[in-house]
Order: structure tokens, then sequence, then C-alpha cells
């Protein structure tokens, strides 16, 4: 029978090659036992085939149950922290397009109803993205990561002696921080992603109401796509601040990669000569705002130019300081 | 009352859950082979999905309270289980625990009906 074949290929498949076999075998009988006695001592029809398998039901429960593997997606332990990221996140990301739904009509109050179609475009977007990454990342944490198992195995073993210290105060790390955190990289996640061109210098002339930004806006996608990558990670580190509870060694070690890598990718994006806007002065000259020679246009010139060559450093020292916090943290917690 | 059936059900899938294995137990002190115990157990009562039962043999079998061992004699080859030293030792116990869990519960729920009896 073609079609038990296929059954028992469909559950088998799904299973360690090692029990493939000795499953597939018992698997036969069961269904050859189960079509005997519905049919008795007749011909088994293909219609007994069909009753039967569909009483065994899908192939793909019967392997999750021959694996006896974990049917969540984000477990018990990790849910907690889930919702309470995924609030952050959500209420983040609905609070910045609010703020941006404002600047855009502050600044071209004319066009209120497309702003209002993009908010409801970038809403339909933005909100299921936000929801998606948030999950795949916990879901990866649930699949990879073994947080915080160590507390988890309060098994037959336990004493009330294996109880962890509580963590010295200056070890703890403050929920606000982490939750401020978060929201601070997913307000920049949204705006790179929908508005950067409203990041720069506002204009209100009787003319002319715009804005001169201060990114490059024929700046590459790519880099903005790498920002908000790091920024993703940004997210991902407060997280963890967050499920941890504490600094830990790993968490230190963690943040340090993380911190690392953004540092490098920032720098090599900020010191790319394109990513600046490079008409930001003439911008100003031509909206009235500075008269070119005059000595506040060498101000800005200087504060500008000054501004983009130490922004890699402001970034780095910010980076830097993360990780140091979090060390001397760690060791002044260990030293009690 | 849908909605409390379907209470009912969930309920029920995870009282089945911890008994299923005391019945398949108490089936194995000879050795069977699945769909036999899927029989025996439906007509005392224990009503048994194969897809449930197949893989919680293999189960019990890795967790070492079954010993099993293949007979290829019959017309098609089948998987026998048999209780093993632990398993014998495991459903002795289980019994006098299921056992207080039946007599506590009893208790409790019996209780429940005289208060109630005796307030009206």
């Amino acid at each position: 029978m073609e079609m038990i074949e296929r059954y028992i290929y469909a559950v088998t498949q799904k299973l360690p090659q090692s029990q493939r076999e000795d499953i597939a075998v018992e698997l036969r009988g069961l269904i050859e036992d189960m079509i005997e006695e519905r049919v008795q001592d007749k011909e088994a029809m293909e219609k007994d085939v069909e009753e039967v398998l569909m009483e065994l039901g899908n192939p793909r429960n019967l392997a999750q149950k021959y694996r006896g593997t974990k049917k969540f997606l984000i477990g018990p332990e990790l849910f907690d922290s889930y919702i309470l990221v995924l609030k952050i996140v959500l209420i983040s990301v609905a609070f910045t397009m609010a703020i941006s739904f404002l600047i855009q009509i502050i600044i071209e109050p004319i066009s209120i109803l497309d702003h209002f179609i993009d908010l409801i475009v970038s809403t339909v977007t933005a909100i299921p993205m936000a929801f998606g990454w948030t999950t795949f990342g916990f879901a990866l944490a649930e699949r990879f990561g073994e947080i915080n198992q160590v507390d988890l195995q309060m098994d037959k073993d336990w004493k009330p002696s294996d109880l962890a210290p509580i963590p010295d105060p200056k070890g703890r790390i403050k929920r606000g921080d982490p939750i401020a955190g978060i929201i601070f990289y997913v307000f920049f996640i949204v705006f790179f992603s929908f508005s950067t061109n409203y990041f720069g210098i506002w204009i209100f002339n009787d003319g002319y109401r715009g804005t001169i930004p201060f990114i490059n806006e024929e700046v590459n996608n790519i880099y903005l796509l790498l920002i908000i990558l790091i920024l993703l990670f940004g997210v991902l580190k407060e997280s963890l601040k967050l499920i941890y509870g504490k600094w830990t060694s790993q968490l230190v070690l963690f943040s340090a990669i993380v911190n690392f890598i953004s540092f490098i990718a920032v720098v090599l994006l900020i010191s790319e000569p394109g990513f600046w806007n490079p008409d930001l002065m003439n911008g100003l000259v031509q909206q009235d705002v500075l008269i070119e020679g005059s000595e506040a246009y060498e101000i800005v010139t200087t504060i500008w130019q000054e501004t983009t060559k130490w922004m890699p450093i402001l970034v780095a020292i910010g980076l830097v300081w993360d990780v140091i916090d979090g060390v001397i943290k760690v060791k002044r917690s260990k030293a009690k | 009352m849908t909605d409390a059936n379907e209470h009912l059900d969930k309920l029920m899938q995870e009282l089945r859950r911890g008994t299923i294995t005391i019945g398949v137990l108490s089936q194995l002190s000879e050795p069977r082979y699945g769909y036999s115990l899927v029989t025996m157990l439906g007509d005392k009562g224990i009503h048994v999905e194969p897809g449930t039962l197949y893989p919680l043999l293999r189960r019990l079998e890795k967790q070492g309270l079954l010993d099993s061992k293949w007979d290829t004699n019959e017309s098609r080859p089948r998987k026998y289980y048999l209780l093993s030293e632990t398993g014998k030792e495991v459903f002795d116990l289980l019994v006098v625990e299921w056992k207080n869990i039946v007599q506590s519960l009893n208790h409790v729920i019996e209780e429940k009906g005289d208060e109630k009896d005796g307030n009206d």
C-alpha cells in the first residue's frame, strides 16, 4: 500500500536517523493491525487505509510526540521578559511614529492628508516588524540560549544553601536603564527606517518650510540597513540586561562584543565622506539663514565640521563606558 | 455549556496524560505489543490513542522502566514491551501513591458535598 509507506516516511523523516528504522517497522505493524481489525477477514480497501491513517492523525504531530521536544516558541522562563520587552518596543514604536507624524505636520501642514496616509502605512509595516523581530530574537534565545539555566535546575538536588546570593545593589541592573535603552534604540530604528530626512535643521521661512538634513539624502540604503542592524543588536543587549537583572561576566562579554562591532560599524559609516550632507552649509545660505562670509557662518561651519569629526569619538566613549561600567559592577558585586 | 465542555476537555487531557502511564505499566507484567495494549486498555474503559501510546512506550523504555524485544516469528514483526526490574518497583510505588491521591481527593470532594448539604 503506497499510502501507508508515505505515511511512515512522513513520520520517520522528521525523526533522528538512529530511531527511524525501528519506528518504521513498529508503525507499519500498528497500521496493519488497525486495518486488520477494521476489515476483519475482508480485503482492505483504499478507504479503510485512509480511515486508519486519519485516526493516527497528522504525521507531523505523531513525529513530534516521538521526539517529545518542546512545542513552544518562547517558553515560560522567558515569557515574562518577552512580554515586557514586547510592550516596551511596541509602545516606543507607536510613540516614535506619533512624534514623527507631529513633526511632519508642523513642517508641512498643507500635506496633512499625505502624512496621515504615511502614518497608517508605517503603522501597518512597523508594528508587525517590531513584533516579528522581538519574537524572533526571543525564539532564538529560547532555542539556543541557556539563559538562567543554572537557576532553573532546581530539581531534586536543590538545597537552600544553593540559593544564589542576592546581587550586590551595585551589580544590579535597575529595570529602568534597559527599558530606557530599548526605547532609545527603538526610537532610532523607526527613525532611520522612515524619516531620516527630518533629522536636520528645521527652517521656517515665509516661503519655505522644510529641513536641511544632517545626513546625505543620497546615502546608500545599505548604510541605513547597517545602522538599523546595529541598533537591533542594541535592543538585544538591553533585553539581556533586563532578563539577567544583574551584571555578570557573560553579560559584560556579550556587551563588549556587541559594542565593539557597533563601534567599528559606526566609525566606518561616519567617516565615510558621503555620509554627512555635503550641502548643509549651502542650504543654510540659500535659505537666508546665514550669510556667506559672516562671522556666524564661520562659527556654524566650524561647529558642523568639529561635530562630525568628534562624533565617532563620542560614540566610542559611550560604548566603551558601557563595558567598563559593567566590568566595575561585576567586580564590585563579587568583591563582597 | 459548550464553554464548560471545552474546559473539561482540556482538563481531562491533562488528567489522562498522567494516568495513562499507570494504566500502561499495569498491563506490562507480561510482554505485550503496542496495539494489543490499545485494545486491552480500551476494553477496560481506558481509551488511548495509538498515536499517544506508541511514543509513550518508547519514552518509558528510554527511561528504563520497560524492556523491549522484537518478535519476528509471527506474520509481522512486533515489538514487545515488558516491565523492567526498575519498572516493577516504580509501578508498585506508583500504585500506592495513586491510591493515596484517590483517597485524599475523594475525601476532599465528599467533605465539600457534605458541607453544602448541611448548609442547605
